[in-house]
Formats: C-alpha cells, structure tokens, sequence
C-alpha cells in the first residue's frame, strides 16, 4: 500500500466527490425536460385537444368590414383567413386583417382599468376595479345630466356600425348631448358629398371592378388603403385574369405612383389637385365626339365649354392627345368605369373633382350596371356615417373644449392627437377638458392623456356586428362574435358603455344587460323583418346559422332608375386647387399617403406590418421621403440623406428615397410612423407627417385637405440607413431584364415548339 | 547536456492523481443516475395505475383517451371523467380522495408527460389508430408498450428487431423501421413527419 499523505488523501476524496457530482448532474441536465399534460376540469363542449376549431367573425382593422374566419386551438386563436362566405373578402384578406392575433397576443395591450394618478401624459397610473372605475366616470355623468349639462359630455369614438353604432347614439341622447363624433383621419367625406350631390344618397355606391372592362381611377389606390382594398384586389384579379375573353384595362392617374398605379397599365401623373380638371376634359370630349346622346346634352355643352382639351391640358400637365386618347377608350369599352378619392379627393376642390368623376359615369352610362357603378340598397342595420366627424367639426370641439364647454371627454378606438395635425391645437385642447375616459386596448398617444382607462377588448373578444359600407350590391350583415375567451381584464366597448348606463338608470331606452343581448336583440328584428338568404321558423336556428356562416345578406340587385337633375349639371366645374404656403418659399407639394401596411398608423405597434416591406420602396420600420431623382439631384441628394420637410406648420426629418415615379415638384411620405406612445413596436419610430399638415379644408364638406400642403426641404448633412429588402433599381449590367429587339422576338416565337396538352 | 522531462512529469502526478479521480467520478455519477434516476418512468401526481384500469379491467385506451382516433393528441381524460365512474367506485381509496379533493377544488391534474416526441416531429395519433393501421396490426401497445400491466407509465420504444425496450425513447430509426415494414406510402418522406 503506497504511503498517502493526509493531505493527498482529502484532495482525492474531494476530487471523487466532485467528480459523481458533476456526473450526475451532467445527465441530468441533458434529460428532456419534464412538460406537464394538463387535463380539463371539465371537458369543454365546444372544442377538442390537438383539433381546430374555426370561428367565422369580421375584421374591424379597417373600415371594409371584411369577413374572417379565425382558426383556434385549445381556445386559443392561431390564425387568421379570410371568410369564404362574406361578399366582402370571398376568402381573403389584407395584411392588416392577417396580423390580427398579434393585437390579440400584443405585450403592449392595457390589462385592466387604471386611473392616472400624476400629471397628464406622466404616465403614471395606479390600478383600479372596474366597479371604481365605472362609478366615478358615471357620478360625473350624473351630476352633469341632473344640471341639465349634459352637452357638455363628448363621446369620441372611431367608425363604427351595426348595433354599436345605435348604442353609442342612445347613450349619449339619453345623458341629454349632442356631442356624439367618429373620427376617422381616412373617412372619405368629399366621396359622400359628391354622391350626396350627384346621386343623392348619403351613402357609397358599389363600384364593380369585376366585370368592368375600363378603369379610370382619378386618385383612388384601390388596391392598397381605398374604402375596400382586399373586395377591390378581388374585383381586379377577376378583370385581368377571371374572363377568357376580356382583359380589364385599368388607367391610374395620381402625382406619386402608389400599389394601384404599379398595377395598371397605365399611369398617368397629373399636377396634384388637377385631377377633377382632367375628368372634366375627357367629359368634354365624350360630349364633343358625340357619345353622349341624352336630352341633357345641350346643358351639358355648355357647363364643359371652359374645359376642352387643350385648356385642360396646360393646366394639368397631361397632354392633349393622352386625354382624348383615354376619353376614346373609356366612351368606347363598355363596360368602362371611373372611380376617384384619395389623394384626388384631399384638395380643396375635393367634392367638385369627385362630382366630375361622377359625372365620366353618367354620360358613359355607367349607372346602376354590371361593369359600372351598382347602387347599394339601404344598410340592413344602423351605420353611422352621419355623426362622421370632419376636420371642420373637429375643430369646432376643439374651440368648445378651449372655452371651457367640454367637462367629460369619452374616447373610443380613435387616436385623434396622432391623426390630427398639430395646427388643430387637439392635444393643447384636451387640457382644458377636466375628465377624460379612454376606452382604448392600448396606451396610444391620446389614451396616455386619459385620467380614466377602461380598456376595451380587442375584436377577437367582443360581440358586435357590421353592416358593411360600401356594400356589395345587396344587403350584407355581419356578426362578430367572440373567438376566444378575454385574455386580460377589459370589458368589450358595448359592455362598457352598457355598465355606465346601468348605473345611471338608462334601463328603458337601453336595456340590454350584455352587448350579446343587445346584438341578439338588434338581429331579432332582422330575422322578424324576413329577407336574406337564411329563412327559419325560431330564432334561435336563424342565430345559430348567421354565426355558423359568419354573414348573412341576399343576393338582390336594387332596380334603379336614376335621373340627374338639372341643377346638379350646372354646378359641376372644379376649380383650381388651393395650397397653403407660398410656392416660392415652400416649393413642393406634400402627398401624404395611407400606408397599405400601417395604415393611418393604428397598426404600427404590430411587429409583422413592421417588418413587412412596404410594396413600392421595400423599405420597412421606418419613414421615408420619396423623391424623383432629378428633384433629388437638384438639391444634391441620394437615398439615405436625412432631410427637414417644413411646412408652414412643423418640421420633420427623414430619410430621402429616390423614386422615379413621382411628380418632379411633388414628394410623398406614408403615414402611420412617428409614434410617441402606442407601445413598444411603435414609438420613437419615424416621423408622422399628418404633425406638419396645414389646417387647408375642402370648404363644402370641412374636411382636412390632406394633400394640399407645401414643404421645403433642407439637407441636414446627416445620413440615415434606409432598412430595406429591395436592392439596387437598376440592372448595373446584371442582365437581370433581357431584352430583345421587335424583329428578333418575332422570330423567336415562331422558332418556340409549343406544346398543347389536350384538356 | 542530460534533458530529461522524468522530473517533471513527477511534479505533475499528483494533479494527475486528481485529474483521473475526478473524471472517474464523473464517470460514476453520470452512471448512477442514469441507473437509478432514469426519469423514464415520472412519479405521477396521482398513483394512477394502467394495470388495473386497462389490465385487470380491461378498459379500452379510447374509452377515455377519447380524443385520439380524431385528433393529433390522444388526450387526457378531463377530471370529470376520472370522477364519472369513482362517485361510485372505491371511493375510499387514498388516491381516489385525492382525485376528489381535486375535483372539489376544481384544479386540473397536473400528470407528467412520459411520452413526448420533439417539436420538430409532427406524430398525429389519428393516422396510427386509424382503421388502415388497426388492420395492419397496430395497436396502442405497439408504440407505448405492454401499458396495461404497467402500475405506473414508462418511457417504452419498440426496437428494429420488434422487441420493447424499456426506459429508451422513440427515435427516427424506429420509427422509419415500422414504416418501412408496413410498406406506408410517402412513409419514409421527409415532409411526412418534418413539416
Ligand atoms: S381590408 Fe384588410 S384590414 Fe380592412 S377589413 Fe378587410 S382584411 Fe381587415
């Protein structure tokens, strides 16, 4: 036995020992993980382990209202599809309707009610119940209705319709106010005025891009952010490629080529605002040429004379021969059909151009066809276009809440300190207001100045129902119901509104206990009514079918005779758009435009629309000032250089990129960035040129002349990174694009062994 | 000059003496756990025993893993299950109490998963108790073993050779050595189990 020190001895011990130690927890560690298999209580009834279950409900991240089915797991939403049934989406969806779960699952959402406890916009809130909540909101409606102040109460809400729409309505009648407003930066107010003039009826038309041979669109980016892009992409594809005789032509005319303009044949860039005188043209040429025959001809000829061709050229820019060349065409390809809006509908000519574009249809005999313009029968449930709140109105409330008359502020969805500009004084107004209750899911900028949160639930949570606008022809109702079991501690807006009419004994005009009861009420009546294509004996069969199906409508068309009064013909004439600022201090024009991922900024705290590249530049997570390149080279700048845009009315700093198909005098930056709040995705990202809009109204309407304002640029010297998936425009002898010369092709064809594979 | 290293390796044989110690003990305790705490076999919230219930009484697996002729999981019975049938039987049982003040408090059982295959596999229980694989003879056991004369559940594969092998889990040869015997169509495809 060799002699071991003591010593030695301890070492080996303490060695061996560390040794197994280290061993056994070595395996240990690579053992699989122990996972749990949690059972149910009691199994559910309504869904299995490990299958899907599909819900048919709406998408409430835009106006369209299109209809999704919402795949769920476990009780938990997975997906998002469209719905195939609803006439809206048939089966698809947007973007934006995609990343629904990720503002069901957002980390940013308010889990609870909470009152602001530090100054306003401290952002320091203290946890409440929703008992404490409600009565304190409802004790200051009390006293203010007992006062017979109950004017003084404003509920600001987004867009809405269906049955919701007649909550809200009741709600604020019964605590004796007149202040009920929906504000929504994109609702299309000069589109109804125009028809309100033209068709007389406050309410959309159907515009059939399926089966319409010719599209004049005067502004209007159909397929990207325009009233119903997803039913829109849908009607194109059908047009271009759903007919095996017929191709659709589709012609876009705007300043800045936007998703539609890539996608038609023809783009046409006319000075911004110029785009009403453009359609007068072509209506003086379908009438000089002769393809207008009717009894109104002659009152026609003279109200155009001031707008021939010619005229109308210098003034817009597009030459002489391109409008008659289009007049042809669109007189000529029956079915034709024109639409206008957006950027064409933002001047202060707004009405009268989108009154023109009207006026292309009728003398085409567009009206009331397939192909052409389809007149929508009444909305099957209420809609609340006329409580629309447009610019004009907006600062209206803004003076009121500055003289002190505003005493409760109730905001719902909407996000007006974003979506005004700053010049409206909104959010300098709001501190004069002394109680501000935010039903918002999340902390956006004017929930921040809330004093009262009482969160709402997302879409997927909530009971409601739509009726949605523009129609498809024929009535159409939607129910949304829940898709999944409320993930936080917020109440959907109904039940809210439902719990402060409770507690102020509003139960006769109101009297539903849940929004589910008040949405099953409202399609009792449907049902009792008739009509649409379910027809059962009880209810609740009919109930269980509009929910199962997730829509519910009858595919009617509406007989119309339309005759166009006489007076409306004499007042058609657009005049010359109006900027503010001076063009020799403020050079370019601003075209501010919706962005078809982000929208008018609601969904920038959704990480996939985030880093979705937008579809002309490919940039994403950021802003950008799109500029054409021999503007760009004037003032000696190139992609990536951080510029000052200034306007009268602020100054923001972005990032310049070359784009080749925009106006020279014209540059255009997307709304939706530029966050101050609004969560972690959000904020502190890119510049929101809404800030730097000047207050320029369309004087019949009130509405924000959104692309009526005039900027400077000033280089900074600085340079920023533009992120973006595009590369290099330009071939640089990659031989990316071959090309081929006429003859050369010609040949090549003749020298293709075609195949034909019998069907 | 005489370079010799014999008197350095001779400082260094005490560390190595602590070296070799420490690895044999590695080696010692990566094996005594291996041997005596495999984790193959969980103990399980509820002494749960497959032996009696599908054994001895002859329960069949989906009379209450109900949900793996429709479904990619088998299921769990929900509690409710479990006190459908012991309201009335040995009830006075202490793991039937537990069960019970489970049932009362409302809470799930919290059972440990002993199969579970990796996330990057995607097994359907439907295809393999499906009418097509029942007659090709196979059945609950041929995957998770002679369960039913098991107390408690235990990790259980089924070797190339057809033999269970105990406390060693699924792996891709095996189960590509079962397709490939049944002759299953796309049943050697990556994307069939990958996707
Ligand atoms: S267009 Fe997109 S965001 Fe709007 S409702 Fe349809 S799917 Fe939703």
């Amino acid at each position: 036995m060799p002699n071991i020190e003591r010593r030695d001895f301890l070492k080996l011990v303490g060695a061996g020992s560390v040794g197994v130690g280290a061993g056994f927890y070595l395996r240990e560690s690579i053992k699989h993980p122990m996972e749990h298999l949690i059972p149910h209580v009691v199994a559910p009834e309504d869904f299995s382990t490990g299958i899907d279950t599909w819900y048919n409900t709406v998408c409430s991240m835009c106006a369209a209202g299109c209809g999704i089915s919402v795949r769920t797991r476990e009780g938990r939403v997975k997906k998002i599809e469209g719905n195939p049934s609803h006439p809206v989406s048939q089966g698809r969806l947007c973007a934006l309707g995609q990343a629904g779960p990720q503002v069901l699952y957002n980390p940013d959402r308010l889990t609870g009610p909470l009152m602001q406890t530090g100054e306003r916009g401290s952002g320091a809130f203290a946890q409440i119940t929703w008992d404490e909540g409600l009565s304190k909101v409802a004790d200051r409606l009390d006293l203010l209705r007992a006062a017979e102040r109950g004017n003084r109460v404003c509920l600001l809400s987004q867009g809405v319709r269906g049955h919701l729409a007649q909550l809200f309505e009741r709600f604020v009648d019964q605590l004796g106010s007149e202040r009920l407003l929906h504000y929504d930066f994109d609702h299309p107010h000069t589109l109804y005025a125009a028809n309100q003039r033209f068709f007389g009826e406050q309410r959309l038309p159907y515009y059939d891009l399926k089966n319409t041979r010719y599209l004049l669109s005067f502004g209007a980016d159909y397929l990207g952010s325009w009233i119903s892009p997803v039913h829109h992409s849908l009607g194109f594809g059908h047009s271009r490629q759903g007919r095996p005789d017929v191709r659709g032509r589709f012609v876009q005319i705007e300043p800045r080529m936007s998703l539609s303009g890539a996608a038609a044949d023809e783009w046409i860039a006319a000075r911004p605002g110029t785009e009403g005188l453009l359609a007068l043209a072509v209506a003086h040429h379908i009438l000089s040429k002769g393809y207008y025959q009717g009894a109104d001809r002659a009152d026609w000829i003279a109200v155009l004379a001031g707008y021939t061709t010619t005229e109308v050229a210098a003034q817009t820019g597009v030459p002489a021969e391109t409008i008659v060349r289009l007049a042809d065409a669109f007189a000529q390809t029956q079915p034709s059909l024109a639409i206008g809006g957006g950027s064409a509908g933002n001047h202060s000519n707004g009405v009268d151009t989108l009154v023109a574009v009207n006026a292309l249809n009728y003398l085409v005999g567009n009206l009331g066809k397939a192909g052409g313009l389809v007149f929508n029968p009444e909305p099957a449930g209420p809609t609340t276009h006329p409580h629309q709140a447009s610019y004009r109105t907006m600062l209206e409330f803004v003076e009121d809440a500055r003289r002190g008359n505003i005493e409760v502020l109730i905001v719902n969805g909407t996000n007006p300190v974003f979506t005004l500009p700053s010049a409206a004084g909104f959010a300098e107004a709001l501190a004069e207001i002394p109680l501000i209750v935010s039903l918002s899911s999340f902390l956006d900028e004017t929930t921040a100045l809330a004093d009262v949160i009482l969160p709402s639930h997302t879409y997927l949570e909530s009971w409601g129902d739509d009726f949605p606008e523009p129609g498809v022809g024929f009535p159409v109702g939607a129910v949304s119901q829940p898709v999944a079991s409320p993930l936080y501690d917020t109440r959907a807006t109904g039940d809210i509104i439902l719990g402060l009419a409770q507690r102020l004994d509003m139960n006769d005009v109101l009297p539903w206990s849940s929004m589910e009861d008040c949405i099953k009420d409202g399609w009792r009546q449907i049902h009792e009514r008739g009509g649409g294509d379910v027809r059962t004996e009880s209810f609740e069969s009919f109930w269980r079918a509009v929910l199962t199906a997730g829509v519910w409508g009858e595919e009617t068309h509406r007989e119309s005779t339309f005759t166009l009064d006489k007076s409306v013909i004499a007042g058609i004439g657009v005049q010359a758009p109006e900027f503010s600022g001076a063009s020799d201090d403020y050079p370019f024009i601003l075209h501010p435009y919706l962005s078809t991922t982000l929208h008018d900024g609601r969904a920038a705290n959704l990480p996939w629309l985030q880093e979705l590249p937008d579809p002309m530049t490919s940039v994403v997570y950021g802003s950008w000032v799109e500029m054409n390149p021999v503007t760009a080279k004037g003032l000696g700048l190139t992609e990536g250089d951080l510029v000052d845009i200034e306007s009268p009315h602020g100054r923001i700093r972005a990032p310049v990129y070359v784009y080749p198909a925009i106006m020279p005098d014209v540059i255009a930056m997307p709304i939706g960035q530029g966050h101050a709040e609004y969560g972690r995705y959000a904020r502190n990202r890119g510049v929101n040129p809404i800030e730097i809009l000047s207050p320029q109204m369309e004087p019949q309407t009130g509405s924000l002349a959104s692309s009526a304002t005039r900027v400077k640029i000033t280089a900074t010297g600085r340079r920023a990174e533009l992120v973006k998936t595009g590369g290099n425009s330009r071939d640089l002898g990659r031989n990316i694009v071959q090309t081929t010369g006429a003859g050369q092709h010609s040949a090549n064809l003749n020298s293709i062994p075609i195949t034909v594979i019998p069907s | 000059m005489n370079v010799s290293i014999v008197p350095g390796l001779r400082a260094l044989r005490p560390a190595a003496l602590v070296g070799g110690t420490l690895f044999l003990g590695l080696l010692v305790g990566y094996w005594a756990n291996a041997t005596w705490y495999p984790g193959t076999s969980p103990e399980q919230p509820i002494e749960f025993s497959h032996r009696i219930h599908a054994g001895e009484n002859e329960i069949p697996c989906m009379y209450c893993h109900t949900q793996a002729r429709r479904s990619i999981s088998a299921g769990v019975p929900s509690v409710s299950k479990c006190v459908g049938c012991h309201k009335e039987i040995a009830t006075e049982r202490p793991q039937i109490r537990k069960l019970m003040s489970y049932w009362q408090n409302e809470e799930p059982i919290p059972w440990i998963k002993v199969h579970d295959l990796p996330d990057f596999v995607h097994f359907t229980h439907k295809r393999h108790v499906s009418a097509y694989a029942r007659a090709a003879g196979i059945e609950c056991q041929t995957c998770h073993g002679p369960v039913e004369t098991m107390d408690r559940i235990r990790v259980t594969s089924r070797a190339i050779d057809g033999s269970f092998q105990l406390d060693t889990p699924w792996e891709m040869g095996l189960c590509l050595n079962c397709h490939r015997q049944h002759q299953v169509e796309h049943g050697t495809d990556c994307w069939t189990c990958h996707k």
